[in-house]
């Protein structure tokens, strides 16, 4: 007995356990929003390549955005053309790269590249490998006099500065000209720099002086997500990582978000064999569901979000799955109430279908057609009594009757009020039948008043129920967090061990309260 | 209502949960519930068994059977027809004698053969059985019963329930049909039971609708006090049910005849917990004094004797509140 108890008592908890550790996984961990209006913006990235063959062999290569970021990087999409397309990655800069080439190409081609994602932003961490990248280069070896100001220039900033982050404040400061009166290092860094490379030069001179210091640096390349435009230039910004934190230097003023395609001082696109290159960027930020989302999430995490979940499933079986799921709520209700509360009803999970039969007619309308089906069945049911019908023939009678009476409804309503006259039809006729027969033998065998309270005990189990699966909170916690399953089952296993008195039953055992 | 909760446990007042959990699934094994839940069953097994019931007159299983109908019920002193897995009473019809080509029902309607031969094919079609399966109809002598309780009863047959844990009686009540329960002993159709002594098989208090009574509600006669004649007897056969049944909670129906004494009228493996408001007194420390007796094997007879000795049961853990025992 005690160890059966304990027994339960451990399961129970241990699924509410198991379905709440996913439940907090997919909340926390993968941003599973909990309420069923969350919206997000979605940006959809593209990247669109044009370019006049040469009847020669053609390869063209551009980067493609990482897909180990620390961020929602949701899908993406190929537009090939005749091209044959590989990807390549670039393990030590982590860049990951698309080949596209082709024999002999002629007239004018197209490629295409589409990603959706939510983008980073400044609190984006930056990936752990990186912080560790910290050998000291001194740039420059083949050429002596930008080896000397680079040296003279590093020399003076360490100098000046106190620390490795100012370093890093100065550096950028000297870079981008930002230092106030007088600029005594402008010849260093006009040797150093090319001015044809412009914004990405200066970066790369910055990302220069922070590596000959033992600091993790590197150039992105990317987008920053402010507008819906067909025409997106790529910038570049600086990452650096100093006394233990992630720094991103951009270029005239920082983005709220932004998304990275590659490292490195390279361009984005690099073509062998053609004429006429030409990209274009083209952004478009879309309202979506958070859930949507965060179902869509990277990596092994949002494969185990997926997996426990109906994403994958067809859409019309999704939305089968949508009411399915709710059933169990409605059950669990039903158990608490006929434990704890000590509802009696007629047959035991009968309210809950009638609950789900609810659905159809809308709550208001479905007890008041379930109320006459009943009344009129019931008024049926005892006339053929006097008529001595066997068992299933009078049952079949009763249900012919009951479909109809639904019909009769039906086309009554269709002038008054369609959508309920409509509704009607798919009420589950047989539970109607199956609850005026156990209604009538509980009026014949007890008394009409047990009838009664039995019939509507089961009429308000089954608008409890009702309101409990249709609520969209709940309909939606149940159909995004499956794995609350594994809690109700806790609960009805732990509800299945109580022993103590039912509401009902301190009204029924009163008089031995005192 | 917290506080009434708190009085109830104190006072050892066990609900339908506890009953279904710590008493009817621990010690009743499926196995052997259609011992008691199929009647015909019951009546086969306890008769060798030497606990007297009601004689079997017939069995109704088919339209073949149907055709012996009339050979089955020609019985002057009438008989009883009830469905063999009917329960709470349901089904039963009680047939008092011939009347105008008919016969009369104790509640005093006539009833024609075709009517009759209606009842029994719903009872064999499955409209009392749980779960609706076909079932079949026993036809039985009638008990014509004892006047001891007749002022005490409206029309109908009283009834003695006991509860028998592992074979010893813990509890007892009369119930005494009344007007508004048609002739029925079944508490829960209005019927009033009334708590008996198991040491002295005199009734003490007495209920109706989960309320206590002092007189009979038709009668008018005070319900306490009246000795149950047969009372050791009774006490035999109830804790001889369990070698036959082999289950450790059981509600034992006897009732009274005139000529044959205590006859054993159905075995409930799910008996109601009304019984504790007859009886002025929640079931637990009674059922937990009993459970801690133990499995060892006793006889009937001994069961019995443990029986006279449990009304006295108290909580077993200390720092409860005593229970109320008025």
């Amino acid at each position: 007995m005690k160890t059966k108890a304990r027994q339960a008592v451990i399961l129970g908890f241990a699924l509410i356990a198991a379905g709440l550790a996913v439940f907090l996984i997919k909340a926390a961990l993968l941003d599973y929003p909990l309420t069923p209006g969350e919206r997000a913006t979605l940006w959809n990235f593209e990247l669109y390549i044009e370019f006049d063959g040469r009847n020669q062999p053609a390869r063209i290569e551009a980067f493609l955005p990482p897909s180990d970021v620390g961020r929602a990087f949701l899908q993406e999409a190929f537009y090939d053309g005749s091209f044959g397309r590989s990807l390549v990655g670039e393990p030590e800069t982590r860049n990951r790269k698309a080949v596209w080439t082709y024999r002999y190409p002629a007239n004018k081609k197209v490629l295409r590249y589409a990603a959706q994602t939510m983008g980073e932003t400044q609190s984006t961490p930056l990936p752990l490998s990186f912080r560790e990248s910290s050998a000291q280069v001194t740039p420059f070896e083949a050429d002596p006099v930008k080896r000397q100001a680079f040296i003279v220039l590093s020399g003076n900033l360490r100098q000046r500065s106190a620390d490795e982050r100012s370093f890093a404040d100065l550096a950028i400061a000297e870079a981008f000209e930002e230092r106030s009166g007088g600029e005594p290092y402008a010849d260093e860094i006009s040797a150093l720099l090319d001015e044809s490379t412009g914004v990405a030069g200066r970066l790369e001179l910055v990302r220069q002086l922070l590596n000959s210091q033992g600091i993790p640096a590197r150039i992105a390349g990317g987008v920053y997500l402010t507008e819906t435009s067909r025409r997106i230039d790529p910038r570049r910004w600086l990452e650096y990582y100093v006394d233990g934190e992630d720094f991103r230097f951009f270029p005239g003023g920082a983005p709220a978000r932004f998304f990275t395609i590659w490292y490195g001082p390279e361009p984005l696109l690099d073509a062998t064999g053609v004429d006429n290159l030409d990209f274009q960027i083209a952004l478009k930020s879309e309202e979506t569901s958070a859930a949507g989302v965060a179902e869509n999430a990277p990596g092994a995490l949002g494969a185990f979000g997926r997996s426990i979940g109906f994403g994958s499933l067809p859409l019309t079986t999704q939305l089968v799955y949508q009411v399915l799921i709710t059933i169990p709520v409605g059950i669990t209700l039903l158990v608490f109430l006929r434990q704890f509360i000590g509802f009696t009803t007629l047959g035991t999970f009968m309210p809950v279908l009638i609950g789900i039969a609810f659905r159809e007619t809308a709550l208001l309308n479905g007890v008041l057609l379930f109320s006459l089906l009943v009344a009129l069945g019931l008024a049926l049911r005892f006339y053929l009594e006097r008529l001595q019908l066997l068992l299933v023939p009078r049952l079949a009678v009763v249900l012919i009757f009951i479909v109809m009476t639904m019909a009769v409804f039906a086309v009554m309503m269709t002038g008054a009020n369609q959508a309920m006259g409509l509704s009607i039809s798919l009420f589950p006729m047989v539970i109607l039948t199956m609850t005026i027969e156990r209604m009538s033998i509980v009026w014949e065998e007890s008394s009409a008043g047990e009838a009664i309270k039995q019939g509507l005990g089961s009429l308000g189990a089954a608008a409890l129920t009702y309101l409990a699966m249709t609520n969209p909170q709940i309909e939606y916690l149940m159909y995004r967090f499956p794995e609350l399953l594994l809690v109700l089952m806790g609960l009805c296993v732990l509800m299945g061990r109580y022993t103590g008195l039912r509401l009902s039953e301190l009204w029924r055992f009163k008089a031995l309260a005192g | 209502m917290l506080k009434t909760f708190k009085a109830l446990r104190a006072n050892g007042v066990i609900g339908i949960n506890e009953r279904n959990v710590a008493y009817v699934s621990a010690l009743n094994p499926r196995k052997f519930l259609n011992r008691v839940d199929d009647k015909l069953l019951t009546k086969q097994l306890v008769e060798p068994a030497g606990i007297p019931a009601p004689a079997l007159y017939g069995v109704i299983e088919n339209a073949r059977d149907m055709k012996r109908l009339e050979e089955f019920i020609g019985h002057p002193d009438g008989f009883v027809i009830k469905p063999a897995q009917g329960s709470q009473g349901k089904g039963i019809v009680v047939v008092e004698g011939p009347l105008k080509g008919g016969w009369r029902l104790s509640s005093g309607k006539r009833i024609d053969l075709d009517a009759m031969k209606f009842q029994i094919n719903n009872m064999i079609s499955g409209m009392y059985s749980l779960g609706g399966q076909p079932d079949r109809a026993l036809i039985e002598y009638r008990v014509k019963f004892d006047d001891v309780f007749g002022k005490v009863s409206f029309r109908g047959v009283p009834d003695i329930r006991l509860i028998v844990l592992k074979g010893i009686p813990v509890f007892a009540m009369l119930r005494l049909p009344t007007a508004e329960s048609d002739g029925k002993a079944n508490l829960h159709k209005g019927g009033v039971g009334a708590g008996i002594d198991l040491a002295t098989g005199r009734t003490m208090q007495a209920m109706q609708h989960d309320k206590f009574v002092e007189i009979h509600p038709d009668t008018a006669h005070p319900l306490e006090d009246i000795q149950t004649p047969y009372w050791d007897e009774i006490l035999l056969m109830a804790a001889k049910s369990y070698e036959v049944t082999e289950l450790g909670y059981i509600g034992v129906d006897v009732v009274l005849d005139r000529e044959k004494g205590p006859l054993l009228l159905e075995l409930n493996a799910r008996p109601g917990i009304s019984i504790q408001i007859a009886n002025r007194k929640g079931m637990r420390f009674v059922l937990e004094k009993a459970m801690a007796l133990g499995d060892e094997a006793r006889t009937p007879e001994e069961r019995v004797a443990i029986a006279k000795t449990l009304s006295d049961a108290a909580p077993v853990k200390p720092g409860k509140l005593e229970p109320a025992v008025s």
